[in-house]
Protein backbone atom coordinates (compact mmCIF):
# COMPACT_ATOMS: atom_id res chain seq x y z
CA UNK A 1 0.00 0.00 0.00
CA UNK A 2 1.67 2.85 -1.40
CA UNK A 3 0.58 5.58 1.91
CA UNK A 4 3.03 8.16 0.74
CA UNK A 5 0.86 9.88 -1.37
CA UNK A 6 -2.01 10.22 1.14
CA UNK A 7 0.62 11.42 3.60
CA UNK A 8 1.71 14.26 1.35
CA UNK A 9 -1.85 15.34 0.45
CA UNK A 10 -2.53 15.69 4.37
CA UNK A 11 0.56 17.57 5.04
CA UNK A 12 0.55 19.76 1.86
CA UNK A 13 -3.08 21.09 3.53
CA UNK A 14 -1.70 22.86 6.21
CA UNK A 15 0.79 25.54 6.38
CA UNK A 16 4.40 24.95 6.74
CA UNK A 17 5.80 25.22 10.15
CA UNK A 18 9.48 26.52 9.14
CA UNK A 19 9.40 30.36 8.72
CA UNK A 20 12.17 32.35 7.08
CA UNK A 21 12.78 35.42 8.52
CA UNK A 22 15.78 38.05 7.73
CA UNK A 23 16.19 39.49 11.35
CA UNK A 24 15.73 36.56 13.83
CA UNK A 25 13.03 36.89 16.05
CA UNK A 26 13.54 37.77 19.65
CA UNK A 27 11.39 35.85 22.63
CA UNK A 28 10.39 36.36 25.96
CA UNK A 29 8.98 33.14 27.00
CA UNK A 30 7.84 34.35 30.34
CA UNK A 31 5.56 36.79 28.97
CA UNK A 32 4.53 34.20 25.87
CA UNK A 33 5.63 37.25 24.14
CA UNK A 34 7.68 37.69 20.34
CA UNK A 35 9.01 40.58 19.11
CA UNK A 36 9.64 40.65 15.60
CA UNK A 37 11.67 43.42 13.63
CA UNK A 38 11.09 42.88 10.43
CA UNK A 39 10.29 45.51 7.35
CA UNK A 40 6.71 44.49 6.38
CA UNK A 41 6.22 45.56 2.84
CA UNK A 42 4.77 48.64 2.38
CA UNK A 43 3.79 47.94 -1.28
CA UNK A 44 1.46 45.19 -0.06
CA UNK A 45 -0.40 47.36 2.83
CA UNK A 46 -1.12 49.92 -0.19
CA UNK A 47 -2.49 47.32 -2.27
CA UNK A 48 -6.70 46.33 -2.13
CA UNK A 49 -8.22 45.50 0.96
CA UNK A 50 -8.24 41.68 0.37
CA UNK A 51 -4.61 41.65 -0.61
CA UNK A 52 -4.20 43.64 2.72
CA UNK A 53 -5.92 41.50 4.83
CA UNK A 54 -4.30 38.28 3.21
CA UNK A 55 -0.93 39.77 3.66
CA UNK A 56 -1.16 40.75 7.41
CA UNK A 57 -2.71 37.17 8.34
CA UNK A 58 0.42 35.67 6.84
CA UNK A 59 2.26 37.89 8.73
CA UNK A 60 0.49 36.85 11.97
CA UNK A 61 0.16 33.12 11.42
CA UNK A 62 3.85 33.11 10.92
CA UNK A 63 4.44 34.77 14.26
CA UNK A 64 2.34 32.74 16.23
CA UNK A 65 3.96 29.83 14.21
CA UNK A 66 7.76 30.84 15.44
CA UNK A 67 6.13 31.17 19.07
CA UNK A 68 4.65 28.06 19.05
CA UNK A 69 7.66 26.12 17.72
CA UNK A 70 9.90 28.20 20.46
CA UNK A 71 7.10 26.87 23.32
CA UNK A 72 7.23 23.30 22.12
CA UNK A 73 11.03 23.27 22.64
CA UNK A 74 10.47 24.06 26.24
CA UNK A 75 11.06 21.52 29.11
CA UNK A 76 8.02 19.61 30.41
CA UNK A 77 6.42 18.23 33.56
CA UNK A 78 3.45 16.21 33.41
CA UNK A 79 0.81 16.26 35.51
CA UNK A 80 -2.41 13.55 36.10
CA UNK A 81 -3.29 13.43 32.79
CA UNK A 82 -1.71 16.52 30.97
CA UNK A 83 1.64 17.97 30.48
CA UNK A 84 2.95 21.34 31.27
CA UNK A 85 5.62 23.17 29.74
CA UNK A 86 7.74 25.46 32.35
CA UNK A 87 8.34 29.08 30.84
CA UNK A 88 11.32 30.54 31.94
CA UNK A 89 11.68 33.76 33.98
CA UNK A 90 10.68 36.97 32.54
CA UNK A 91 13.33 39.23 30.83
CA UNK A 92 11.66 42.24 29.58
CA UNK A 93 11.73 44.45 32.39
CA UNK A 94 7.66 46.16 32.45
CA UNK A 95 6.93 49.73 33.91
CA UNK A 96 5.92 50.04 37.12
CA UNK A 97 1.94 50.13 37.73
CA UNK A 98 1.51 52.07 40.42
CA UNK A 99 4.28 55.21 41.54
CA UNK A 100 6.73 53.66 43.94
CA UNK A 101 5.79 54.17 47.96
CA UNK A 102 7.38 57.06 49.36
CA UNK A 103 10.14 56.97 52.05
CA UNK A 104 8.70 56.82 55.58
CA UNK A 105 9.72 59.34 57.79
CA UNK A 106 11.89 57.87 60.81
CA UNK A 107 9.84 58.10 64.08
CA UNK A 108 11.77 59.52 67.57
CA UNK A 109 13.17 55.66 68.68
CA UNK A 110 14.47 54.94 65.14
CA UNK A 111 16.45 58.49 65.38
CA UNK A 112 17.98 57.41 68.65
CA UNK A 113 18.75 53.88 67.39
CA UNK A 114 20.64 55.58 64.94
CA UNK A 115 22.68 57.63 66.73
CA UNK A 116 23.49 54.91 69.48
CA UNK A 117 23.92 52.08 66.17
CA UNK A 118 21.47 49.73 68.49
CA UNK A 119 20.64 46.84 65.80
CA UNK A 120 17.58 45.35 65.69
CA UNK A 121 17.40 41.74 67.33
CA UNK A 122 14.99 39.46 65.61
CA UNK A 123 12.80 37.88 67.95
CA UNK A 124 10.52 34.20 67.11
CA UNK A 125 6.78 34.27 67.44
CA UNK A 126 6.75 31.08 70.05
CA UNK A 127 8.47 30.81 72.94
CA UNK A 128 8.71 27.36 74.89
CA UNK A 129 6.98 27.71 78.32
CA UNK A 130 8.89 25.61 81.08
CA UNK A 131 6.01 25.15 83.26
CA UNK A 132 3.52 24.02 80.85
CA UNK A 133 6.34 22.30 78.61
CA UNK A 134 4.76 23.87 75.30
CA UNK A 135 5.41 26.28 73.00
CA UNK A 136 2.98 29.60 73.24
CA UNK A 137 3.32 33.08 71.43
CA UNK A 138 5.56 35.50 73.02
CA UNK A 139 2.49 38.11 72.98
CA UNK A 140 -1.24 38.06 71.84
CA UNK A 141 -3.99 35.34 72.60
CA UNK A 142 -2.87 33.28 75.26
CA UNK A 143 0.61 34.76 74.79
CA UNK A 144 3.50 34.51 77.40
CA UNK A 145 3.55 38.50 78.12
CA UNK A 146 -0.02 37.99 79.93
CA UNK A 147 1.04 35.53 82.40
CA UNK A 148 0.99 38.12 85.18
CA UNK A 149 -2.20 39.80 84.42
CA UNK A 150 -4.48 36.56 85.89
CA UNK A 151 -1.69 34.82 88.37
CA UNK A 152 -3.71 32.83 91.33
CA UNK A 153 -1.76 34.71 93.72
CA UNK A 154 -0.28 38.15 94.01
CA UNK A 155 1.72 39.11 97.09
CA UNK A 156 1.23 42.66 98.47
CA UNK A 157 4.12 44.85 98.38
CA UNK A 158 5.54 46.02 101.16
CA UNK A 159 4.72 49.60 100.86
CA UNK A 160 1.79 48.97 99.40
CA UNK A 161 -2.04 49.33 101.73
CA UNK A 162 -2.97 46.13 101.99
CA UNK A 163 -6.80 46.94 101.22
CA UNK A 164 -5.68 48.05 97.56
CA UNK A 165 -6.98 46.04 94.83
CA UNK A 166 -3.81 44.27 93.26
CA UNK A 167 -5.43 42.39 90.41
CA UNK A 168 -6.55 45.91 89.75
CA UNK A 169 -3.53 48.10 90.06
CA UNK A 170 -2.03 45.10 87.47
CA UNK A 171 -4.46 45.66 85.20
CA UNK A 172 -4.18 49.91 85.58
CA UNK A 173 -0.41 49.40 84.77
CA UNK A 174 -1.25 47.29 81.85
CA UNK A 175 -3.45 49.88 80.51
CA UNK A 176 -1.26 52.75 81.03
CA UNK A 177 1.62 51.07 79.13
CA UNK A 178 -0.71 50.89 76.24
CA UNK A 179 -1.99 54.41 76.57
CA UNK A 180 1.86 55.74 76.70
CA UNK A 181 2.55 53.99 73.46
CA UNK A 182 -0.68 55.29 71.55
CA UNK A 183 0.22 58.96 72.75
CA UNK A 184 3.88 57.72 71.73
CA UNK A 185 2.85 56.63 68.29
CA UNK A 186 0.30 59.96 67.94
CA UNK A 187 3.53 62.17 68.99
CA UNK A 188 5.32 60.59 66.12
CA UNK A 189 2.66 61.42 63.52
CA UNK A 190 2.56 64.66 64.41
CA UNK A 191 6.07 65.47 64.21
CA UNK A 192 6.15 64.32 61.21
CA UNK A 193 3.39 66.08 59.90
CA UNK A 194 4.49 68.81 61.07
CA UNK A 195 8.03 68.36 59.45
CA UNK A 196 6.62 67.47 56.36
CA UNK A 197 4.64 71.00 56.46
CA UNK A 198 7.75 72.49 56.68
CA UNK A 199 7.50 73.46 60.29
CA UNK A 200 8.57 72.90 63.66
CA UNK A 201 6.66 70.68 65.94
CA UNK A 202 6.53 73.19 68.29
CA UNK A 203 5.05 76.18 65.99
CA UNK A 204 2.26 73.76 64.54
CA UNK A 205 1.25 72.44 68.10
CA UNK A 206 1.00 76.56 68.84
CA UNK A 207 -1.19 77.28 65.69
CA UNK A 208 -3.95 74.80 66.04
CA UNK A 209 -3.57 76.07 69.89
CA UNK A 210 -4.74 79.21 68.42
CA UNK A 211 -7.33 78.51 65.86
CA UNK A 212 -9.10 76.28 68.74
CA UNK A 213 -8.93 79.13 70.77
CA UNK A 214 -10.33 81.63 68.57
CA UNK A 215 -13.30 78.80 67.19
CA UNK A 216 -14.56 78.14 71.02
CA UNK A 217 -14.50 81.62 71.84
CA UNK A 218 -16.88 82.13 68.94
CA UNK A 219 -18.93 79.45 70.10
CA UNK A 220 -21.51 81.09 72.13
CA UNK A 221 -24.97 82.07 71.47
CA UNK A 222 -23.76 85.83 70.81
CA UNK A 223 -20.58 84.57 68.74
CA UNK A 224 -18.53 85.79 71.21
CA UNK A 225 -19.74 89.52 70.90
CA UNK A 226 -20.49 89.69 74.20
CA UNK A 227 -17.73 87.55 75.82
CA UNK A 228 -15.48 89.47 78.76
CA UNK A 229 -11.79 89.39 76.95
CA UNK A 230 -8.72 88.35 78.16
CA UNK A 231 -6.09 90.64 79.13
CA UNK A 232 -3.61 90.86 76.43
CA UNK A 233 -5.99 88.85 73.88
CA UNK A 234 -4.99 89.72 70.31
CA UNK A 235 -8.03 90.96 68.15
CA UNK A 236 -9.80 88.26 65.60
CA UNK A 237 -10.37 90.05 62.15
CA UNK A 238 -13.33 89.38 60.54
CA UNK A 239 -13.65 89.35 56.93
CA UNK A 240 -15.25 92.74 55.94
CA UNK A 241 -17.56 93.03 52.56
CA UNK A 242 -16.77 95.35 49.91
CA UNK A 243 -19.81 96.50 48.16
CA UNK A 244 -20.01 99.09 44.93
CA UNK A 245 -20.94 102.41 45.32
CA UNK A 246 -24.61 103.32 45.10
CA UNK A 247 -24.69 105.97 42.42
CA UNK A 248 -22.17 104.26 39.86
CA UNK A 249 -21.47 104.90 36.12
CA UNK A 250 -24.69 103.86 34.80
CA UNK A 251 -23.17 102.74 31.56
CA UNK A 252 -20.66 100.80 33.86
CA UNK A 253 -23.26 99.27 35.40
CA UNK A 254 -25.43 98.29 32.38
CA UNK A 255 -22.04 96.45 30.62
CA UNK A 256 -21.23 94.62 34.08
CA UNK A 257 -24.95 93.41 34.25
CA UNK A 258 -24.91 92.42 30.19
CA UNK A 259 -22.21 90.29 31.12
CA UNK A 260 -23.62 88.82 33.80
CA UNK A 261 -26.81 88.11 31.51
CA UNK A 262 -24.55 86.33 28.78
CA UNK A 263 -23.15 84.43 31.47
CA UNK A 264 -26.14 83.25 32.68
CA UNK A 265 -27.70 82.47 29.47
CA UNK A 266 -25.10 80.40 28.18
CA UNK A 267 -25.92 77.96 31.06
CA UNK A 268 -29.52 78.30 30.60
CA UNK A 269 -28.85 77.35 27.23
CA UNK A 270 -26.55 74.40 28.17
CA UNK A 271 -29.37 73.25 30.91
CA UNK A 272 -32.35 73.85 28.76
CA UNK A 273 -31.97 73.02 24.89
CA UNK A 274 -35.44 71.20 24.27
CA UNK A 275 -35.80 70.51 20.45
CA UNK A 276 -39.29 70.15 19.14
CA UNK A 277 -38.97 66.98 17.42
CA UNK A 278 -42.16 67.22 15.00
CA UNK A 279 -41.42 70.87 14.02
CA UNK A 280 -37.87 69.93 13.33
CA UNK A 281 -39.06 67.25 10.75
CA UNK A 282 -41.49 69.37 9.48
CA UNK A 283 -38.65 72.11 8.74
CA UNK A 284 -36.55 69.01 7.22
CA UNK A 285 -39.24 67.84 5.23
CA UNK A 286 -40.76 70.99 3.61
CA UNK A 287 -37.02 72.12 2.80
CA UNK A 288 -36.56 68.59 0.92
CA UNK A 289 -39.99 69.27 -1.00
CA UNK A 290 -39.04 72.50 -2.03
CA UNK A 291 -35.34 71.10 -3.43
CA UNK A 292 -37.49 68.79 -5.41
CA UNK A 293 -39.86 71.47 -6.47
CA UNK A 294 -36.99 73.68 -7.87
CA UNK A 295 -35.87 70.20 -9.91
CA UNK B 1 -29.40 100.45 49.82
CA UNK B 2 -26.49 99.32 48.04
CA UNK B 3 -26.06 97.83 44.44
CA UNK B 4 -26.51 94.17 44.12
CA UNK B 5 -23.02 92.33 44.30
CA UNK B 6 -21.50 89.99 41.37
CA UNK B 7 -23.12 86.92 42.85
CA UNK B 8 -26.36 88.29 43.83
CA UNK B 9 -26.95 89.52 40.58
CA UNK B 10 -26.41 86.08 38.97
CA UNK B 11 -28.65 84.44 41.56
CA UNK B 12 -31.48 87.17 40.37
CA UNK B 13 -30.95 86.91 36.76
CA UNK B 14 -30.75 83.35 36.87
CA UNK B 15 -34.58 83.53 38.46
CA UNK B 16 -35.39 86.02 36.07
CA UNK B 17 -34.38 84.36 32.25
CA UNK B 18 -36.93 81.51 34.28
CA UNK B 19 -39.94 83.39 32.82
CA UNK B 20 -38.56 86.00 30.17
CA UNK B 21 -35.49 84.18 29.02
CA UNK B 22 -32.81 86.69 27.15
CA UNK B 23 -35.82 89.65 27.69
CA UNK B 24 -33.81 91.06 30.69
CA UNK B 25 -31.69 92.77 28.14
CA UNK B 26 -34.99 95.15 27.75
CA UNK B 27 -34.97 95.43 31.55
CA UNK B 28 -31.43 96.49 31.68
CA UNK B 29 -31.12 98.34 28.53
CA UNK B 30 -34.01 100.65 28.06
CA UNK B 31 -34.48 103.31 25.72
CA UNK B 32 -35.98 106.10 27.22
CA UNK B 33 -34.18 106.28 30.84
CA UNK B 34 -31.61 104.31 32.54
CA UNK B 35 -33.31 102.48 35.17
CA UNK B 36 -30.97 99.90 37.74
CA UNK B 37 -31.51 97.37 40.84
CA UNK B 38 -30.84 98.60 44.24
CA UNK B 39 -30.84 95.94 47.19
CA UNK B 40 -32.96 97.65 50.32
CA UNK B 41 -32.88 94.95 53.51
CA UNK B 42 -32.40 92.52 51.00
CA UNK B 43 -35.06 93.17 48.73
CA UNK B 44 -34.51 94.03 45.26
CA UNK B 45 -36.03 96.82 43.80
CA UNK B 46 -36.36 98.19 39.93
CA UNK B 47 -36.10 101.59 40.32
CA UNK B 48 -34.99 104.62 37.46
CA UNK B 49 -31.76 106.16 37.81
CA UNK B 50 -32.56 109.54 38.63
CA UNK B 51 -35.42 108.60 41.23
CA UNK B 52 -32.38 106.37 42.50
CA UNK B 53 -30.41 109.16 43.17
CA UNK B 54 -32.94 111.60 44.94
CA UNK B 55 -33.26 108.38 46.86
CA UNK B 56 -30.21 108.61 48.38
CA UNK B 57 -31.40 111.62 50.81
CA UNK B 58 -33.34 109.12 52.71
CA UNK B 59 -31.94 107.32 55.27
CA UNK B 60 -32.04 103.56 55.52
CA UNK B 61 -34.42 102.93 58.36
CA UNK B 62 -36.80 105.69 56.91
CA UNK B 63 -36.85 104.34 54.04
CA UNK B 64 -39.64 101.62 53.13
CA UNK B 65 -39.70 101.02 49.29
CA UNK B 66 -38.64 102.69 46.23
CA UNK B 67 -39.50 101.46 42.30
CA UNK B 68 -40.91 98.36 41.64
CA UNK B 69 -40.15 95.44 44.52
CA UNK B 70 -39.05 92.29 42.23
CA UNK B 71 -38.65 89.76 45.06
CA UNK B 72 -36.44 88.99 48.13
CA UNK B 73 -33.66 86.86 48.80
CA UNK B 74 -33.96 84.32 51.35
CA UNK B 75 -31.77 84.10 54.57
CA UNK B 76 -29.67 81.40 52.12
CA UNK B 77 -29.31 83.16 49.82
CA UNK B 78 -32.12 82.10 47.00
CA UNK B 79 -34.32 84.70 45.27
CA UNK B 80 -38.15 84.91 45.52
CA UNK B 81 -39.84 86.65 43.18
CA UNK B 82 -42.86 88.70 44.80
CA UNK B 83 -46.35 89.33 42.44
CA UNK B 84 -45.27 93.56 42.28
CA UNK B 85 -43.10 92.35 39.56
CA UNK B 86 -45.70 91.08 37.23
CA UNK B 87 -46.38 93.74 35.03
CA UNK B 88 -42.57 93.51 33.87
CA UNK B 89 -42.72 89.85 33.66
CA UNK B 90 -46.11 89.90 31.65
CA UNK B 91 -44.20 92.28 29.46
CA UNK B 92 -41.54 89.87 28.52
CA UNK B 93 -42.59 86.61 29.69
CA UNK B 94 -41.71 83.75 27.05
CA UNK B 95 -44.43 80.87 27.92
CA UNK B 96 -47.92 82.05 28.21
CA UNK B 97 -50.87 80.44 29.72
CA UNK B 98 -54.25 81.53 28.94
CA UNK B 99 -56.82 80.72 31.69
CA UNK B 100 -60.88 80.77 30.99
CA UNK B 101 -63.11 82.50 32.98
CA UNK B 102 -64.13 79.40 35.23
CA UNK B 103 -60.59 78.76 36.05
CA UNK B 104 -59.48 82.75 37.08
CA UNK B 105 -61.25 82.31 40.47
CA UNK B 106 -59.51 79.27 41.88
CA UNK B 107 -56.45 80.37 40.66
CA UNK B 108 -56.76 83.91 42.25
CA UNK B 109 -57.73 81.95 45.41
CA UNK B 110 -54.28 80.64 45.36
CA UNK B 111 -54.93 76.94 43.66
CA UNK B 112 -53.10 74.83 40.72
CA UNK B 113 -54.02 75.79 37.32
CA UNK B 114 -56.60 72.81 36.31
CA UNK B 115 -55.96 71.26 32.57
CA UNK B 116 -59.87 72.16 32.20
CA UNK B 117 -58.62 75.83 32.68
CA UNK B 118 -56.53 76.46 30.23
CA UNK B 119 -57.63 78.26 27.17
CA UNK B 120 -54.82 78.95 25.23
CA UNK B 121 -50.77 77.84 25.66
CA UNK B 122 -48.05 79.08 23.24
CA UNK B 123 -46.73 76.24 21.94
CA UNK B 124 -43.50 74.26 22.68
CA UNK B 125 -43.13 74.95 26.28
CA UNK B 126 -41.15 72.37 28.22
CA UNK B 127 -41.73 71.18 31.39
CA UNK B 128 -40.88 72.96 34.88
CA UNK B 129 -40.56 76.78 32.86
CA UNK B 130 -41.53 79.83 34.37
CA UNK B 131 -44.65 80.84 32.49
CA UNK B 132 -47.07 84.03 33.12
CA UNK B 133 -51.14 83.27 33.50
CA UNK B 134 -53.32 85.98 31.71
CA UNK B 135 -57.34 85.78 31.84
CA UNK B 136 -58.61 85.41 28.37
CA UNK B 137 -58.93 89.13 27.90
CA UNK B 138 -54.95 89.32 28.47
CA UNK B 139 -54.71 90.83 31.49
CA UNK B 140 -51.54 88.99 33.91
CA UNK B 141 -53.05 87.22 36.64
CA UNK B 142 -49.94 86.10 38.33
CA UNK B 143 -46.75 83.47 37.37
CA UNK B 144 -46.18 79.98 38.14
CA UNK B 145 -44.35 76.82 36.76
CA UNK B 146 -45.39 74.49 34.27
CA UNK B 147 -46.28 70.80 35.38
CA UNK B 148 -46.12 69.25 31.68
CA UNK B 149 -45.08 70.51 28.46
CA UNK B 150 -47.22 71.33 25.68
CA UNK B 151 -47.26 67.92 24.05
CA UNK B 152 -47.62 66.47 27.52
CA UNK B 153 -50.23 68.06 28.02
CA UNK B 154 -52.54 66.25 25.70
CA UNK B 155 -52.44 63.03 27.60
CA UNK B 156 -53.38 64.23 31.03
CA UNK B 157 -56.94 63.74 31.93
CA UNK B 158 -58.78 67.06 32.41
CA UNK B 159 -58.63 67.34 36.54
CA UNK B 160 -54.94 67.30 36.18
CA UNK B 161 -52.43 69.83 37.37
CA UNK B 162 -51.35 72.03 34.20
CA UNK B 163 -49.26 75.11 36.14
CA UNK B 164 -47.90 75.07 39.58
CA UNK B 165 -49.22 78.23 41.29
CA UNK B 166 -46.66 80.68 42.39
CA UNK B 167 -48.07 83.85 42.98
CA UNK B 168 -51.15 85.35 41.74
CA UNK B 169 -52.74 88.98 41.99
CA UNK B 170 -54.83 87.67 45.03
CA UNK B 171 -51.88 88.27 47.45
CA UNK B 172 -51.78 91.65 47.26
CA UNK B 173 -54.94 91.03 49.41
CA UNK B 174 -54.17 88.19 51.46
CA UNK B 175 -49.68 88.99 52.11
CA UNK B 176 -50.79 92.67 52.31
CA UNK B 177 -48.12 92.69 55.75
CA UNK B 178 -45.60 90.40 53.52
CA UNK B 179 -45.34 92.79 50.94
CA UNK B 180 -43.86 95.52 52.67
Amino acid sequence: MDVTGILDEHKNRFKSIQVERLVPVEFDLGLMACFDVNMIDEAQLRASQKARDTYLQELSREGAQLMINELFSLPTTVDEDSVYATLPAIRTVLPREKPAPKEKPMTRWEKFAKIKNIQNKKKSRMVYDEEKAEWRPRFGFKGVNNDDQKPWLIEVPGNADPYDDQYKARREEKKERIDKNARRAQRNFEENLAVEKGMKPRDMRKRELQSALVLSKGSTASMGKFDDKLAGEPKVKGLKRKFDPLVKNSDKEKSNNMEILNRVSKGEAKTTSVVNVRKAQRAINNAKRSKKQEK
Amino acid sequence: MRPLTDDETKVFFEKLTKYIGRNIVHLIDRPDEPYCFRLQKDRVYYVSESIMRKTTAIGRQNLISLGVCFGKFTKTGKFRMHITALPSLAQYAKYKVWVKPNGEMPFLYGNHVVKAHIGRVTEDMPEHQGVVIFNMADVPLGFGVSARSTVDMRKVDPTGIAVFHQSDNGEYLREEDALF
